[in-house]
């Protein structure tokens, strides 16, 4: 398999405290590689220091050959990495279309230049109008983002990352604070997208979800990795089960 | 009323509505606070009239002004990247001040005595009120057809994103410092066109043309109008300049007037009279619908193409 992207010895220090600690990855073409851990493990600080929201204390990240660590996160989604947020950032005022419009300009966004062009051409909007199709929001295409339930607002991120036709997507905890069938539909979209190809990078702390999508799975803890390997490896490692469930007494 | 003082309050009203348009490209479209936008009114004004008092022409002192005040909001653009909302509203804020002071202090701006400008002659033509007003109505209705030009464009989705949410701008490909550096400039330069406009049409311009207080009746015009629209800060514009003739048994106490208006507004009707989901402008389209029903958008026949299909 072909690697897409590498990690190389992360750090993310926010004064003394060290979020991430030395941190080593490797993320292949078309596979689905997992992000577990504790709360407060510093997998969401992992994902913006990759995505460029934080410009990483020390450490490389090689994308396509190239090192891209501290190019800003509007450079990042140009590159093909397209990331999702565990807590939904939807443009409240926006309709879901126009939700999904506004990330399908990710090239157009030149500054000066981008007001002599128009948005919404026949192409953009056709675009769009599949990408909703794709996740499930055509009940609710019409409709400001503020008015619409949660499980649409995942779905949302999801559309507006693939929207951006990413080599990369990176979901963070897409199915949190969602009822039992939300999640399953949720779950059922991450594996089309699996079965299409789709390279994803996937935080998540529901389990079982994330065993049953996920070719491999890294198992984050203070900063540090402690694990790494298929969920089979993973569910049976000590250590995991040890950041998991605490120590047992002897 | 005879039609001099008409077109000298039309002449006013048109001046502030390219002010309240100006401040709406900054606060309404980009949603940045700017509680300064006389700082770069007085600019423009400034500007424009050391030049033509100078014997400069006076469409080039426009443009001067206009590129003068742009390039001051470019440099304050780039400081508001490091401010949140109120951190920016109270810096804008003291902006103003030190701007009235520097220019009650300076040589070149007259000091306290101000400046006084000679009306300009046009084509043969001494400009007076009524002159101002058409020169400004023509300003606005190119600023109008820009205005709606820019919302369609990608540029418009630019500054709409960031207005929601920057951190998710940022995350589809929107250079988030680049746009506000921008916003800043544009909303800034129109204001400094109005100030050319304004010193010109008073004849005389001193500190206090360009004090806090204007920049709280813009933004009042703003809001009281509808926040992030074309036709809102033009409504707004209006009413607020013909507000002090409706409120002359008011006298003294009109700033509390505004000033009251201004809390009923963002307390309750945050969207403005005529804004976007405003009752008033919802019970307004609702009539004009019923005549000619709006076109579906695309989004629309999404919806109905789903609908549809459940009920088959």
């Amino acid at each position: 398999m072909k690697e897409l992207m590498r990690i190389e010895g992360l750090k993310m220090y926010f004064g003394g405290l060290k979020a991430i600690d030395g941190f080593d990855l490797s993320i292949y073409e078309k596979e689905t590689l997992g992000i577990i851990g504790p709360n407060g493990a510093g997998k969401t600080t992992l994902f913006n220091a990759i995505c460029g929201v934080y410009t990483p204390t020390a450490g490389k990240v090689i994308f396509e050959g190239k090192e891209v660590q501290g190019t800003p996160a509007h450079e990042m989604a140009k590159k093909g990495i397209a990331r999702t947020f565990q807590i939904s950032k939807p443009l409240a005022g926006l309709t879901i279309f126009d939700n999904v419009v506004a990330a399908a300009g990710v090239h157009e966004y030149t500054g000066i230049a981008s007001y002599f062009h128009k948005a919404k051409t026949k192409e953009v909007e056709d675009k769009v109008e599949q990408v909703i199709r794709r996740v499930g929001l055509e009940s609710v295409a019409n409709k400001k983002a503020s008015d619409v339930s949660l499980g649409f607002l995942r779905r949302l991120e999801i559309a507006r990352a693939l929207v951006t036709e990413p080599k990369l997507i990176m979901l963070d905890e897409p199915c949190a604070g969602l009822s039992n069938f939300a999640i399953n539909e949720i779950t059922a979209l991450v594996m089309q997208l699996k079965s299409e190809g789709q390279s994803i990078v996937l935080i998540e702390h529901n389990l079982p979800i994330t065993m049953k999508v996920c070719d491999r799975i890294t198992v984050l803890s203070y900063g540090k990795k402690i694990a790494e390997g298929t969920p089979e490896e993973v569910k049976n490692d000590k250590q995991v089960i040890e950041a998991y469930l605490g120590e047992e007494d002897d | 009323m005879n039609t001099y003082y008409l077109y000298s309050i039309l002449a006013t009203a048109a001046i502030f509505t390219m002010l309240a348009l100006s401040l709406n490209i900054i606060t309404g479209y980009a949603g940045q606070a700017m509680m300064g936008i006389a700082a770069f009114f007085g600019i423009g004004a400034y500007t424009a009239a050391i030049i033509t008092t100078n014997g400069g022409n006076f469409f080039l002192a426009l443009a001067a002004g206009m590129l003068v005040s742009g390039a001051f909001g470019a440099v304050l653009g780039v400081i508001s990247l490091r401010l949140q909302a109120d951190f920016l509203a109270i810096t804008t804020i003291g902006i103003n001040f030190v701007m009235e002071a520097l220019f009650n202090r300076m040589k070149i701006t007259g000091g306290t005595l101000g400046l006084t400008i000679s009306k300009p002659v046009i084509f043969g033509v001494k400009m007076g009120n009524k002159q101002f007003f058409f020169l400004a109505v023509i300003f606005i209705v190119i600023l109008c057809l820009l205005l709606v030009k820019m919302r369609k464009s990608w540029f418009g989705m630019a500054l709409a994103s960031i207005n929601n949410d920057s951190a998710a701008a940022r995350s589809f490909g929107i250079n988030v410092n680049k746009y506000q550096i921008l916003a800043f400039t544009i909303g800034t330069a129109m204001a400094g066109l109005a100030g050319g406009i304004y010193a010109h049409r008073m004849g005389f311009i001193s500190a206090s043309d360009f004090a806090f207080v204007v920049s709280i009746q813009v933004v009042s015009m703003v809001v009281i109008g509808g926040l992030g629209t074309i036709r809102g800060p033009i409504f707004g514009a209006l009413l607020i300049t013909s507000l002090p003739e409706i409120l002359r048994f008011a006298k003294d106490y009109r700033e509390l007037v505004y000033g009251l208006l201004l809390v009923l507004m963002v307390r309750f009707m945050p969207q403005g009279l005529i804004g976007d989901d405003s009752p008033l402008w919802n019970a307004l389209t609702g009539l004009w619908r019923k005549v000619f029903p709006k076109k579906k958008t695309r989004a629309d026949l999404i919806v109905e193409s789903v609908k549809g299909g459940e009920q088959a």
